[in-house]
């Protein structure tokens, strides 16, 4: 079973404290939101999981084995796979040596051509298989989330942190990704959704993670979560109130925290 | 005719004229030596290429790794008595040592600041050279024992020849392998390979230490082909020439690199001296101070371009750049030799019905 423990992880930029003390745990093939308004702390977050940023303080367990503090490389490799927030295919590489990509750094004795077929599968799959010959750079926005999505299974990890999948999305690709996350999560993998596109992750999430000047508000049922005062404070209510508004209410929402995370 | 079967007879073809022109030239050695040091600046621009144009590594620093081992050789040679093979083996070996600490180096240096801090190397190796009398011979240069013990240019030419032939394969090979892959995703996204589980610094570092052996062990021929070598060779021109010859045959071309150097090698050649009708050259002479003062020359058959030769291809290389940013030889290989080419097109949105947002 997967198992990802994420024990008390504190992360600051100078004075700025991006992470205050986050906890939770992945059992299995879950499917999780991550919410929060911007600045929340939701990317470096994953950028701590993926090994991009040391935490300050606090380990990041995956499978019972510490991945905190090390690579980006080595964590992929142990099975955490990332999309980025802005799309980042290698543009001037085809779609097919796009996806060759994490299957060669992932079997370093295996030949490009065995996995030829796996990377068609997967890129019909996405409905781009008649791209496979094109230069990524060549594709439409969408496709190329499509493409990063395609790498990703390649890679073959246990868990699968999504930077905003949804951001500037066309209907019709909103579906193939629903499709992608259901299908690939029913194969056993465990999702982390970071979005801001409400619908989708509460029709998506089966656990929704609140993420507010970096500090965990909630974690539980979405429908539990959407109910909670403190949720709808630092962020729900957010649509509602007017502009101004939302400051002070943000402030409220620390002054207001259970004291989960207390200076260390 | 078969497409496949034609790309092999003109490839063959190609090689066969290659291996003959010392045949064809015997009569006028300084052709075969141009030819020569064509062959050398190919190794140079393809190594470079495969630096820059596949891994992004965009070095200023190329020649200084040819000089190392340049350098390394004349030095041991003169003063140990190396033999030039032994020395150009050392020579190779240090200037891949010296390539794995600059590799390291720059790890965390991006594009400009890359440039910027390999122009930095290369000068401080130049100064260092010209200034270390003693072990260098500073600005005099440094001479070189002769590798063969024959006055003839045409075991030259199949040595450096098989040089070129013989890295060009081996770029290819590794190239077309997965650490080319990892070398084009690494120059494409660092964070994003990373993120696949590519392990860049140890790719980068890799690229490094081999373009620099490869820039060394020409560097080292060469010198004991010319005999001589002065830290002259490390001006920002003689880096600029080559990133010039690799930007015209196609900066992601290995063989379009190498093809792009020997031409521009010859065409730097043709150029020295712009021919006239002997009726003209009266004339020529008697406007020799003018030339001389607009830095021409009065030449025997025509007027002397001198430095007004780069001038042409510092347009070349505008014009490529502005133009045709895939080089001018790479096209042209690509059309005759590619089974399908793969087009930049955006045609194929519409086929796969999609509607951008």
């Amino acid at each position: 079973m997967i198992e990802l423990d994420v024990h008390d992880v504190y992360k600051n930029f100078g004075g700025i404290q991006a992470l205050n003390g986050v906890s939770f745990g992945i059992r299995g093939n879950e499917l999780i939101g991550l919410i929060g308004p911007n600045g929340a702390g939701k990317t470096t977050l994953t950028n701590v999981l993926d090994g991009v940023y040391k935490p300050n303080q606090g380990e990041v367990m995956l499978n019972g084995r510490r991945i905190s503090g090390l690579p980006p490389y080595e964590v992929a490799r142990r099975g955490l796979g990332r999309t980025f927030q802005v799309t980042r295919a290698f543009r001037r590489m085809t779609v097919l040596e796009n996806m060759l990509v994490p299957a060669m750094a992932l079997h370093p004795a295996a030949r490009q051509k065995d996995f030829h077929d796996q990377a068609m599968e997967v890129l019909e799959f996405l409905t781009i298989e008649h791209l496979a010959g094109e230069y990524a750079r060549s594709l439409s926005g969408g496709q190329q989330k499509l493409l990063e999505l395609g790498r990703l299974l390649m890679l073959d990890p246990d868990i699968i942190i999504l930077d905003e999948p949804f951001a500037g999305v066309h209907p019709k690709l909103m579906e193939t990704i629903y499709e992608y996350i259901m299908t690939v999560h029913e194969q056993g993998k465990a999702f982390i959704i970071i979005s801001h596109d409400m619908d989708s992750i509460f029709t998506l999430s089966k656990r929704l993670l609140v993420l507010n000047y970096g500090e965990l508000i909630a974690d539980g049922d979405p429908k539990v979560v959407k109910e909670d005062p403190v949720v709808i404070e630092a962020y729900l209510g957010e649509e509602e109130e007017e502009g101004p508004t939302v400051i002070p209410a943000r402030r409220l929402a620390i002054s207001e925290e259970t004291g989960e995370g207390d200076d260390a | 005719m078969n497409r496949s079967l034609l790309q092999w007879i003109m490839a063959g073809a190609a090689l066969i004229l290659v291996l003959a022109v010392p045949l064809l030239l015997s009569n006028y050695p300084y052709w075969l030596h141009v030819a020569i040091v064509g062959f050398f600046y190919a190794i140079l621009a393809s190594s470079w290429t495969l630096l820059a144009g596949h891994a992004g590594q965009f070095s200023f620093g190329h020649m200084a790794f040819m000089a190392i081992a340049a350098y390394t050789t004349g030095i041991l040679g003169r003063d140990l008595g190396l033999p030039p093979v032994a020395g150009i083996i050392v020579g190779t070996l240090l200037s891949g040592f010296v390539g794995l600490i600059v590799g390291f180096l720059c790890l965390r240096l991006r594009r400009t600041y890359l440039a910027l801090f390999t122009i930095a190397f290369s000068e401080i190796l130049r100064l260092s050279l010209n200034s270390e009398l003693d072990l260098t011979g500073g600005p005099n240069g440094l001479h070189l024992e002769r590798l063969l013990e024959t006055t003839s240019r045409v075991p030259y030419y199949y040595i450096m020849l098989g040089l070129l032939l013989a890295s060009l394969a081996f770029m290819y090979w590794l190239a077309r392998s997965r650490f080319g892959l990892f070398f084009r995703a690494i120059r494409e996204d660092e964070e994003a390979a990373a993120a696949m589980g590519v392990h860049v610094v140890r790719y980068k570092i890799m690229v490094f230490v081999i373009t620099s052996m490869i820039a060394g062990l020409a560097g080292a021929v060469e010198a004991h082909y010319i005999e001589f070598i002065t830290p002259n060779i490390l001006i920002i021109a003689q880096m600029s020439l080559v990133i010039a010859m690799a930007v015209i045959g196609g900066i992601e071309s290995l063989v379009g690199a190498a093809i792009g150097a020997i031409l521009v090698q010859f065409a730097l050649e043709f150029l020295r001296e712009i021919p006239l009708p002997e009726a003209l050259m009266p004339w020529v002479v008697e406007m020799g101070p003018r030339l001389e003062a607009i830095g021409l020359g009065v030449g025997e058959h025509g007027i002397l371009t001198n430095a007004w030769r780069l001038v042409v291809f510092g347009l070349v290389l505008m014009l490529t750049l502005r133009f045709a940013r895939n080089g001018l030889i790479f096209p042209i290989i690509d059309r005759l030799f590619r089974q399908r080419a793969r087009k930049e097109t955006v045609a194929k949105r519409v086929q796969a019905g999609e509607v951008e947002p």
